[in-house]
């Protein structure tokens, strides 16, 4: 593995941090009344995607020992996919943190820098996954589903990191957010269908593709595969957001529910929500670990 | 300008692995660290089997991946077609290394730095071959430039039919094997 768990963290942290911009841009829309998971989220963006490039450069440590090199990877133009991210990031880092100060003021960032922040979150999540997807050696990473893919997980382990810090700041920041939840449910189902799709198109590109997708299936990372990504990452939040779902639905209509919901013990009982969204983020740093790990090179003869 | 490649005959390899030794006193590496790797092929099926072994270093590809994905430059090519790693900017980062088909680079352990094969280039440009050439037992290595018809490698790989490792992932590598 020549990128292995340090890359994998990377990846997983770009990607919920641009997740939980895109969260809390989206919650100040729908719901303006609604701050304790404005300000987590705006809050979550900066430091999440700094922890990310603090990883990175652990790994550079040829950068890390001689860090002025890393003044190259702004120089190089026309850039690699990698160039290209570290503007991106960049850009998106300086309004992450413009936006957690204006938070921390009290004030709201005009609407074009939202846009524009909008506009490099998805920068940010999409860039991780082409990253592995323009390199060609690596079958497995080569398709053009992984930016995609990698964009739908950020979205939902960034809704997951937001609304998981949110509660445990307030435990009722979130317990009313029906329609949040019912993007998040959306995504994950989208995610699912997203990683079969890979799964099947990739597997029918070339031996070398077909031996990656059997090693997370069958062999040496199914045990991962299925019981850590689908199951605990993937089935076990659907089904637990789903039953909340279903249940709000019944809740809502009466008012001793809707009590019920604010005291915590109703539709959204915090352990619950600790847990759920605590699954989607295991699924959603696995995802990036495992498709690291089952890439194999293609083979020389 | 020349365009250098080499021909490796895996007929005339005895796998006595002394390119690879050779190789790494020139580059002063480490045991543990080497540009050259050895593929041990077998072909056939029993009771008509044969073996073969097959030395793989940097391909020096026409198309490299290697240099497209590098983010700082580290990675380039010369105009004799030889592609080199600066190490006054690698950060390792490591995208050369995924995006080598071929697994040609090696981290070196001592600074970091991506390395790979050189072809010998400062010593090529000195008039001189590259040391895994000039050490080769059994003759196996020819080094030379692509564009001179007249070469010995041009007229050895017309004559032996030799072909690169996967040439339709588009690379373009230079280097050619009998096998
Ligand atoms: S063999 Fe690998 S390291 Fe050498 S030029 Fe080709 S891609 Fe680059
Ligand atoms: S490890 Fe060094 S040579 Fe390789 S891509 Fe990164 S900066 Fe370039």
């Amino acid at each position: 593995m020549v990128w292995g768990s340090i890359i994998a963290w990377y990846l997983f942290l770009a990607g919920v941090s641009a997740g939980a911009y895109c969260t809390a841009v989206w919650v100040g829309w729908k719901f303006p009344q609604a701050v304790t998971i404005q300000r987590t989220g705006y809050y979550l963006a900066p430091p999440l995607l700094a922890a990310g490039l603090l990883l990175l450069v652990i790994d550079a440590e040829a950068g890390l020992f001689h860090p002025w090199r890393f003044l190259y990877l702004f120089t190089n133009v026309p850039g690699s996919m990698m160039t290209d991210g570290t503007y991106i990031i960049s850009i998106f880092m300086l309004i992450t943190l413009y936006q957690a100060y204006l938070t921390f003021q009290g004030k709201k960032a005009p609407g074009w820098m939202t846009g524009v922040g909008l506009l490099f979150a998805f920068g940010t999540a999409a860039y991780t996954g082409l990253l592995l997807g323009v390199v060609k050696a690596v079958p497995l990473w080569n398709t053009s589903i992984l930016p995609v893919l990698f964009t739908v997980s950020a979205l939902s382990t960034g809704i997951a990191m937001t609304v998981l810090l949110a509660t445990l700041t307030d435990q009722n920041a979130c317990s009313q957010l029906i329609s949040l939840k019912k993007i998040h449910f959306g995504l994950m189902i989208l995610e699912g269908l997203l990683i079969f799709i890979m799964v099947y198109i990739t597997s029918s590109a070339n031996e070398t593709a077909f031996q990656s997708v059997m090693s997370l299936l069958t062999g040496e990372w199914s045990l991962w595969f299925w019981i850590g990504l689908i199951v605990v990452g993937l089935l076990i939040p659907l089904l637990l957001e789903g039953l909340e779902l279903f249940h709000s639905r019944s809740l809502q209509v009466t008012p001793a529910g809707v009590e019920a919901t604010a005291s915590g013990t109703g539709s959204s009982p915090f352990a619950l929500t600790i847990a759920t969204e605590g699954f989607v983020l295991i699924g959603g740093y696995l995802l990036r670990f495992l498709l690291l790990a089952a890439g194999t090179f293609v083979t020389l003869f | 300008m020349a365009r250098y490649g080499m021909l490796i005959d895996t007929t005339k390899c005895i796998e006595c692995f002394s390119c690879r030794v050779a190789c790494q006193m020139q580059n002063g590496l480490p045991p543990e660290e080497s540009f050259i790797k050895f593929y041990g092929q077998e072909e056939g099926t029993y009771p008509h089997v044969s073996y073969y072994t097959v030395p793989v270093q940097c391909q020096h590809c026409e198309n490299p991946p290697c240099v497209a994905n590098c983010p700082t430059g580290a990675s380039y090519q010369t105009e004799e077609g030889v592609v080199l790693v600066n190490e006054e900017k690698c950060i390792s980062c490591k995208y050369c290394m995924v995006s080598c088909p071929y697994q040609a680079r090696v981290v070196s352990e001592k600074t970091g730095v991506v390395e790979k094969c050189r072809f010998c280039i400062e010593e090529v440009r000195q008039g001189k071959e590259p040391i895994c050439v000039t050490t080769c037992v059994g003759n196996a290595r020819i080094f030379g430039d692509l564009d001179d018809p007249n070469s010995e490698i041009v007229r050895a790989i017309a004559k032996k039919k030799a072909k690169p490792l996967r040439p339709d992932l588009g690379t373009k590598p230079k280097i050619f094997y009998v096998r």
